[in-house]
């Protein structure tokens, strides 16, 4: 391996790789919205579904997927919640995706991305839980069960809670960064038919990235807003 | 169609095979500081190995219970399917965190 600068299309642009990757990602989901916002404006052809694989049954099942995966972690008031796990889902599903199209680098595989993700999730969560339950009584959750250990509890969920936007970025950033080595390393090294099995391995990686992603979010906003 | 076949693999291996690149090995540096980058380079690997192989035990501990769970109740397939990738890919990340290290110690080499 000689040097580190993979050729990407983007490369031309001024701007660092991830960050173009991400806003052409960005484009692309914003077109799919506005074609898919285009198809369904018309309330009176919209209620009923159309035959085979439309853009807009794609649409209909992903929101769908992704409202059940809200109402399954969250339970009620679930769709206020789905926007934004939607939103992660589809960017990163997307972004990790286009690591596989020969001439385009994963913004994913950039920690400065993943973290920016992690973060996004850690304060809208933390917002949903603020207003969901009001300030006092969301800083009292941070103290725990029992009033005389709660410098002790204090400490452990201060660390806990600030340890998983970190956690998330890495565990993508991680997975994405070594995927997108391990399938160039092996491009380089058996040019034919080898790295087809790679590039299985890079998109069921990317999906169940994606996935875990999404559901771990789901599961720290329904930690955060529960109400018992 | 068998010779066809026969020619297509003998050419597909003859390509893996030849564009094997030289593996340059890099001389070794000043001799005081060599046993350092050695410790750090063992500890990269082996740091690795630990972390895959405890990653790897739970994971083989999830998928069977996860198998057994299915086998005794073959419907529930599909909904054992979606949290045993979630545990999966939580194991893989504590692995994952070690790769980062180790990333970072072999750029220090």
């Amino acid at each position: 391996m000689d040097e580190h600068a993979p050729f990407s299309w983007f490369s031309a642009v001024p701007l660092p790789l991830s960050a173009s990757t991400a806003l052409f990602v960005a484009l692309l989901l914003a077109a799919f919205a506005w074609a898919m916002h285009r198809r369904l404006s018309p309330t009176d052809r919209a209620l009923e579904p159309d035959d085979g694989t439309t853009l807009r049954n794609v649409g209909e099942a992903f929101v769908e997927m992704i409202q059940g995966l809200a109402e399954g972690v969250i339970g009620h008031h679930a769709e206020r919640y789905v926007p934004l796990l939607g939103s992660f889902f589809a960017f990163i599903l997307v972004a990790n995706l286009i690591g596989l199209v020969p001439g385009f680098a994963p913004p994913t595989a950039d920690f400065n991305v993943t973290f920016a993700l992690g973060v996004v999730s850690f304060v809208a969560y933390h917002a949903y839980g603020l207003r969901a339950h009001g300030v006092g009584a969301y800083v009292k959750h941070f103290l725990g069960p029992v009033v005389f250990l709660a410098p002790l509890m204090l400490v452990i969920e201060l660390f806990s809670h600030s340890f998983r936007p970190v956690s998330l970025g890495i565990r993508l950033f991680a997975n994405m960064f070594a995927d997108h080595r391990v399938v160039e390393i092996f491009t380089d090294l058996t040019k034919v038919a080898i790295p087809v099995v790679f590039y299985v391995l890079g998109a069921f990686v990317a999906v169940v990235q994606a996935f875990v992603f999404t559901m771990l979010s789901a599961i720290y906003i329904a930690l955060a807003v529960s109400h018992e | 169609m068998k010779p066809l076949v026969q020619r297509v693999v003998l050419a597909a291996l003859a390509v893996v095979l030849a564009g094997e690149p030289a593996l340059a090995e890099t001389a070794a540096g000043g001799g005081e500081g060599l046993w350092y980058k050695g410790l750090i380079a063992l500890a990269a690997g082996l740091g690795l190995g630990i972390a895959a192989f405890g990653a790897a035990l739970a994971q083989g501990r999830a998928t069977a219970a996860a198998m057994e769970s299915i086998g005794r109740n073959p419907n529930s397939a599909d909904r054992i399917f979606t949290p045993l990738i979630v545990g999966l890919a939580l194991m893989e990340a504590l692995a994952l965190y070690a790769l980062v290290i180790a990333f970072f110690l072999q750029g220090k080499v």
